[in-house]
């Protein structure tokens, strides 16, 4: 799975629910990382506005931005499947659809992050989803 | 599926026969603290301290040395590692929190005479806990470890593997979900890899099973300095190497001949300037986790430092 298949979804899907997946309660230790999602989501502009939403292939993400008192928004955001009625998450979609994100936030920050150096890492680290070499 | 470990006993008999002490727990700041805890209570103490992603068996080598020069060894593990609680909320994790755990734990049991092992992050925060209460310590011993802001390694300044490692989303992802710390980061750090896998590995991954279970195997590395502006423990760093750097307290210094992640060049370097009164440098085999590759040697030198330090 590459970041080729991710794009910024506008609706949520009625009659989903939020699967918790990755929670993130540092972003601005990488600022760059914030930055990246303030714009793609527009949050300077409404910060308290709805959720960010993904999809994958067409299957929906959700992005719940976090703030925190005396710290730039968002301080962090949490990483959510969204999964009809009461089905099952697909976990190992689901992780590849992970994967899938991180490649494509690491092109969005830009340089000195980079896929290439995402790949090499996940295969240092075994990571199944990783591409590869 | 196995229960959630509470105890070394639960861990099964691979880890009980090689770590075959008892489990005992205090709290330290409202938290709960598994520490073992041997050898007569009178005996002088030795405090025995891990880092990241290990907990107290890393030391389980080093151990019966010590007992059997007639010590007394305590070997806590860190809140959020180990057989410790694993708290989510971030905030538990600060370098200043971790420092203060240990503060508490002296404290509980009232440890005086003390000869403190640091190893990777029980650098930072056993030194933290020596500056805070000097009148306990009676010498330190130095392992892979650092005190500073600077210099940095050049492993730590990396892109990949290192800063991709833990970047946001990444970290919770490669380290939390899928587990990259006690596994390959443990594996590729040890010299014998196939002790490793057969002594070692099992012991790492039992006791952060889940996801939420690993949150401090990603927040440590982000706590690294690394020259950056968004460096995260600047400040607490500086007090560290205010207070460290004068230290004249007997020390001992031991190395993995073979570390290429805190390198003998500078990190065992800076120790030997700052500290020129330091005994050693002990060269051991051993990468960064040179307790893996040389535990029992180690024990010895340890035991015979302290031995020193009582006489």
């Amino acid at each position: 799975m590459s970041a080729a298949g991710v794009r910024i979804a506008t609706a949520r899907p009625a009659g989903h629910r939020a699967v918790p997946l990755l929670v993130e309660p540092a972003l601005d230790h990488y600022p760059e990382y914030a930055r990246f999602l303030a714009v793609a989501f527009g949050l300077d502009a409404d910060p308290f506005g709805p959720a960010g939403l993904l999809e994958v292939d067409g299957r929906p993400y959700e992005l719940t931005f976090l703030g925190r008192s005396g710290r730039p928004f968002p301080c962090g955001v949490e990483l959510a499947a969204l999964v009809p009625g009461l089905e099952p998450l697909d976990e190992a979609t689901a992780d590849a659809d992970l994967w899938a994100i991180l490649e494509w936030l690491t092109t969005g920050v830009g340089a000195p992050w980079s896929v290439e150096a995402l790949r090499t890492t996940g295969r240092i680290y075994r990571v199944p989803m990783t591409p590869e070499a | 599926m196995p229960g959630v470990a509470r105890t070394i006993a639960d861990l099964g008999p691979h880890v009980a026969a090689r770590y075959p002490y008892t489990s005992r727990f205090t709290t330290v700041n409202g938290r709960r603290m598994h520490y073992v805890d041997e050898g007569p209570p009178d005996a002088p103490p030795v405090l025995l301290l891990h880092g990241n992603p290990t907990w107290g068996y890393l030391w389980r080598d080093t151990i019966p040395p010590l007992l059997q020069a007639g010590f007394r060894v305590i070997v806590p593990d860190q809140i959020g590692l180990g057989l410790s609680e694993h708290p989510h909320v971030a905030a538990a994790h600060s370098i200043e929190q971790h420092a203060a755990n240990l503060v508490a734990l002296v404290d509980r049991l009232d440890l005086r005479g003390l000869v403190v092992a640091c190893h990777d992050w029980g650098g930072p925060t056993g030194l933290g806990m020596v500056l805070t209460r000097a009148e306990r310590v009676a010498a330190v011993a130095i392992m892979s470890t650092w005190a500073w802001r600077s210099p940095s390694a050049e492993f730590h300044r990396r892109i990949s593997p290192w800063r991709v490692m833990h970047a946001p989303l990444v970290g919770p992802y490669v380290l939390g979900r899928h587990g990259g710390m006690p596994g390959r980061g443990i594996y590729l750090s040890v010299v014998d890899r196939e002790r490793y896998q057969a002594d070692g590995l099992a012991a790492y991954e039992a006791v952060v099973p889940d996801a939420d279970d690993r949150r401090l195997t990603w927040l440590w590395p982000r706590a690294i300095p690394i020259g950056e502006p968004t460096d995260t423990t600047s400040e607490y760093f500086a007090w560290l190497e205010e207070g460290v750097r004068p230290l004249r307290l007997p020390a001992t210094l031991i190395w993995g001949e073979q570390d290429d992640v805190f390198a003998i060049d500078p990190f065992l370097d800076t120790w030997r300037r700052w500290w020129p009164h330091a005994e050693g440098p002990h060269l051991v085999t051993g990468r960064h986790f040179l307790q893996e590759d040389s535990g029992a040697e180690i024990g010895t030198i340890l035991a015979a430092f302290a031995g020193q330090v009582r006489s």
